[in-house]
């Protein structure tokens, strides 16, 4: 079987108007991928940018995947909540990213959307906090049930991952 | 099995800490059980630097480090993990800022600039007592950086950033199997350009 080692960081996040994020990460494989090693998911640290705008995480990810075909390859889906200084979290963003399909280290930045809803919500989100979220964390990376969303853009999530892949040439699969 | 090597030689070169006077760094390495250190020196402290007075107000170091790695499982790749620490008004050692990156992984030289963040007090009160008797919340493991686990409860604030560069070579990839060259149409040039456009925001 080809193997792929996908390992780096979720550096952090840009372009959000609130402050105190952090993010939910977890990584979706098809049917003929075996996880060998590694978290399949995390969460980070909650930073509060004390330095520019940007927000930092430097949060981990090494995974290590067995596979015996393309389909199904990679997916790392996000979440971003905002941290409020009541101790509650809501959502700021939802964003996917494919693994990169050729070795190398790869510096990605993923944008972001949230669901928005009608005035009513836009109304209670502003003086309660909170607002329309996804039902099931499927929606972010599936193309499928898409079509009834209303969405607006939130920022985006700058990722750095590094690709070791082994045994691909032997099978004849070229991947650059 | 027969593994593979890496070799590192770079330097940890400067910093950028606004608001503070005189700091240090230390680095140490970690990596995953599949891995050894050959040679080199696994961790290290630097000198105490001021921040230079002309205007780009960086801290140089100027800190060499040299170490090579073998491994047999690209899985638990090393990472370099940097605590920078620094006097407050009382005189006591206090952290500014810790730090991590992953060893870079294709041959070449490479820039870094890493994020520093340091662990936020979880209350005001914890705040202030903190404040007075100098003993600011801390890592006690640092090896906790490199981990993904354990991380939703930490509060951090960042601030400041180190710039790193690296040399790496490696050897017996190709021979296992493994392919860690560097492919996408981005050339490693472009990339260190990225890294450094990220420090502008």
């Amino acid at each position: 079987m080809a193997e792929l080692y996908i390992f780096g960081q979720i550096i952090g996040a840009k372009n959000f108007r609130k402050k105190s994020l952090f993010c939910k990460w977890g990584i979706h494989v098809g049917s003929g991928w075996q996880l060998l090693e590694g978290l399949k998911e995390g969460q980070t640290q909650v930073d509060h940018p004390g330095y520019d705008e940007v927000t930092y995480w430097s949060h981990p990810i090494d995974i290590h995947f067995a596979t015996k075909g393309i389909p199904g390859w990679p997916k790392i889906h996000l979440q971003i909540f905002h941290y409020d200084e009541f101790g509650r979290s809501e959502v700021c963003g939802y964003g996917y990213i494919f693994v990169p399909t050729s070795p190398g280290t790869h510096l990605i930045v993923c944008p972001t959307w949230k669901p928005h809803g009608k005035f009513y919500d836009k109304f209670t989100e502003y003086f309660i906090g909170g607002g329309p979220q996804l039902r099931s964390p499927e929606i972010i990376f599936s193309g499928a049930d898409r079509f009834r969303l209303n969405t607006e853009p939130t920022g985006s999530v700058i990722l750095e991952l590094n690709v070791i892949q082994k045994n691909f040439q032997k099978y004849g699969v070229e991947t650059y | 099995m027969a593994g593979f090597l890496i070799s590192v030689i770079g330097e940890i070169e400067s910093a950028d800490f606004p608001g503070y006077d005189n700091i240090y760094c230390k680095y140490c390495f970690t990596c995953g059980t599949d891995w050894d250190i050959t040679s080199g020196l696994e961790e290290g402290i630097s000198q105490v630097a001021k921040r230079s007075d002309n205007g780009d107000e960086l801290f140089i170091w100027n800190f060499p480090i040299e170490i090579s790695f073998k491994g047999t499982n690209p899985h638990g790749w090393p990472q370099l993990i940097l605590s920078v620490f620094g006097l407050d008004v009382f005189g006591n050692d206090v952290v500014r800022g810790y730090g991590v990156c992953h060893v870079p992984m294709t041959a070449g030289k490479w820039k870094k600039s890493i994020p520093m963040f340091v662990p936020e007090s979880s209350s005001f009160l914890q705040k202030i007592t903190s404040w007075l008797t100098g003993r600011r919340p801390e890592f006690i493991d640092l090896r906790v950086l490199a981990q993904g686990e354990g991380r939703e409860v930490t509060q951090v604030r960042s601030q400041g950033k180190v710039y790193i560069n690296f040399n790496v070579m490696t050897k017996d990839f190709v021979s296992q199997g493994l392919d860690n060259s560097q492919h996408s149409n981005q050339m490693i040039q472009d990339l260190s350009q990225l890294y450094n456009s990220l420090t502008l925001y």
